[in-house]
C-alpha cells in the first residue's frame, strides 16, 4: 500500500477518459464525414425504429427531378425514448428536412443529427455519427438554410 | 518502475465524470494481495467470507428496476494521457495483444475512428463488453441464481450461487460469450468468478481479450452524495493477453427516468434489422436500400402473400 501511494504520488493525476455517450454505439463511425454536415428535404418512407439504431428513410428529388431514397442513421430506441422520440414520432408520407454528416463514399445516406417536421419542430434522434450535441447546430442551420445553404462545405457557411 | 506503475494502476481514481451522468468518481480497489489465477482469487474471498452468506428470497438484495451504465476506468490501465492524444501503456499487455492494440489506437488517433467493430455483424458483447454497453440493464437476484440482462443483443449472464463451476467448455467443445458463472453473497456483496469466455474486447478502441480471460467481481450497491450506483469492482485475469492480472471498476446507475415513462425490455433483434457490414476496405458499413444486401427492417417477409406478415403493425397498406 504504502508503494502504491509514492507511485501514486510521483505518476500524477489519472486520466479521465472522455468518452461521449454517443459513442459507445454498436459499431464504428468511420463511414461517416464528421467534417461535413447537409441538409436534404423529402417525404418519409420508412421510420425504422429498431434496434440497434433508428433509422429514417426520406425520399428526395434530385436535380434531375428523380426520387431518391435516403437512408440516416440514429440513435438506440431506448435512448431516443428518453427524448421524447417513438417509434410513431414520423410517418410515412411526412415532410421532414435532415440535418446528417454524409457518408464518406457518396451515397445517399449519413449519420442524422437534426430532423425538422412540417410542424416546424426540431427532434435529434442522433447517435455519435454527428455533432447532435452541438448546442448551435440548430441555430447555425436556421440561418443558413434561409440563405439556401444545403451543405457546411458551401463558402458561405460562415460559422 | 513498471511494477510501480502497475502498483499505481490498481489504486487510481477511476470514474471520470460524462456530462454529470456518471457521477462523482469511485476508485477501484484492488485485491488485498495478488493471485496466480481466478480460482485462487476466488476461493480466498469465499474463505474470508467464511463459506459466504445464505440469504433468503426475505434477506436477498433487491436490485430490480432498469439500470444504465455509468461509468468505468477500463481505459486507465491501457492508455497514458487520455482519449485525445493518448499513448497505449506498454507492457501491460502481451506482445501480440499489445501490437494489435497499437493498431486500433492508431486508427482512433490517426483516422477519428478506429475502422471496424465484431458488433457489426450482431456478435454479442460478450465479456468483459458486457460491462460497459449501453442500453438497459436488469439484474435479479433469486437465492439460488442471480440473473443479470443487457436488453444489448439479449445478453444475459446467469451467476450461479453456491455452486462449482460445471465444464461447459468441455460439455459444448467449446467457450461461449458470458461462459460460466458461479457466485456467493459476501452479506450485501455478491462476488462471482466467471470462465470458459469467447474471445472478445473492452470496446472497439479498447483491447481485445483471449479465451482464457477470467474475471473475478465483486458487486455492491452503494450510497454515494449524488446518486446511489451498482459498483463492481473487477480483476480480470488473462493469461494470453495480460502481462499480469489487472484491476478495473464498472458502474451502474438506476435508469430512473425509464422507469417513470413505462419502458420495457424488449427483445433485441440485429440480424433482422441491422444492415451494417465489413467492406472490402475492412470498415464497418452501410447496405442502404436497393442495394443488395439490404434487409429492409420494417417490411421485410419471406410471406409477402400473407397480410400481417412483417414487423410494421402500423403502416401496413393492406389496412388503409
Amino acid at each position: 500500500m504504502k508503494l502504491n501511494s509514492i507511485c501514486k504520488a510521483l505518476l500524477v493525476p489519472c486520466s479521465l477518459f472522455l468518452v461521449p455517450l454517443g459513442a459507445l454505439a454498436h459499431h464504428s463511425f468511420s463511414m461517416f464525414d464528421p467534417d461535413t454536415e447537409m441538409v436534404v428535404t423529402g417525404k418519409v418512407v420508412r421510420w425504422a425504429f429498431n434496434n440497434p439504431h433508428a433509422w429514417l428513410y426520406i425520399n428526395v428529388e434530385d436535380d434531375n427531378g428523380e426520387m431518391v431514397e435516403w437512408g440516416f442513421e440514429g440513435g438506440a430506441p431506448p435512448s431516443l425514448v428518453r427524448a421524447g422520440i417513438t417509434g410513431r414520432t414520423y410517418v410515412p408520407g411526412d415532410e421532414v428536412t435532415v440535418m446528417f454528416s454524409p457518408l464518406v463514399d457518396g451515397r445517399p445516406g449519413g449519420a442524422m443529427c437534426w430532423v425538422l417536421a412540417a410542424d416546424g419542430e426540431y427532434k435529434k434522434p442522433a447517435d455519435g455519427g454527428c455533432g447532435a450535441r452541438d448546442p448551435e447546430n440548430i441555430s447555425r442551420w436556421e440561418k443558413w438554410m434561409e440563405m439556401g445553404i444545403s451543405s457546411s462545405k458551401d463558402p458561405r457557411a460562415v460559422r | 518502475m513498471l511494477a510501480c506503475t502497475i502498483g499505481w494502476l490498481a489504486t487510481i481514481p477511476a470514474i471520470a465524470q460524462i456530462n454529470g451522468f456518471t457521477g462523482q468518481a469511485i476508485e477501484v480497489v484492488p485485491p488485498d494481495r495478488e493471485f496466480a489465477t481466478s480460482d485462487e482469487h476466488y476461493q480466498y474471498l469465499l474463505e474470508k467470507a467464511n463459506g459466504g452468506t445464505k440469504h433468503t428470497f426475505e434477506t436477498l438484495p433487491r436490485w430490480d428496476g432498469l439500470w444504465y451504465t455509468a461509468g468505468n476506468n477500463h481505459m486507465d490501465p491501457f492508455i497514458d494521457g487520455g482519449m485525445r492524444g493518448g499513448k497505449v501503456r506498454e507492457g501491460v499487455l502481451t506482445p501480440a495483444y499489445e501490437t494489435a492494440y497499437k493498431e486500433r489506437w492508431r486508427q482512433l488517433q490517426e483516422e477519428g475512428q478506429v475502422r471496424y467493430d465484431r458488433l457489426t455483424h450482431c456478435e454479442p458483447a460478450g465479456m468483459p463488453r458486457w460491462l460497459l454497453e449501453p442500453y438497459n440493464h436488469e439484474f435479479i437476484n433469486l437465492p439460488h441464481e442471480s440473473w443479470f440482462i443487457n436488453d444489448f443483443a439479449n445478453g444475459i449472464r446467469r451467476i450461479y450461487i453456491n455452486q462449482e463451476h460445471t465444464n461447459l467448455a468441455e460439455m459444448n467443445g467449446a467457450h461461449s460469450w458470458y461462459g460460466d458463472t458461479i457466485g456467493f453473497w459476501d452479506g450485501d456483496k455478491l462476488v462471482t468468478n466467471t470462465k470458459y469466455l469467447m474471445p472478445a474486447d473492452f470496446t472497439r478502441w479498447s483491447p481485445m481479450t483471449s479465451n482464457q480471460l477470467e474475471l473475478v467481481e465483486t458487486w455492491e450497491l452503494k450510497e454515494f452524495e449524488d446518486f446511489d450506483r451498482l459498483v463492481v469492482q473487477v480483476t480480470m485475469y488473462d493469461k494470453h493477453a495480460f502481462v499480469k492480472p489487472i484491476n478495473f471498476v464498472y458502474a451502474f446507475r438506476r435508469a430512473d427516468d425509464l422507469d417513470e415513462i413505462g419502458y420495457r425490455v424488449q427483445h433485441w433483434q440485429c440480424e433482422e434489422s441491422s444492415n451494417s457490414y465489413l467492406d472490402e476496405n475492412g470498415m464497418t458499413n452501410f447496405y442502404l436500400p436497393g442495394e443488395p444486401g439490404y434487409k429492409d427492417p420494417r417490411s421485410s417477409t419471406l410471406f409477402p402473400e400473407l397480410p400481417g406478415q412483417t414487423p410494421d403493425p402500423f403502416n401496413d397498406p393492406a389496412l388503409e
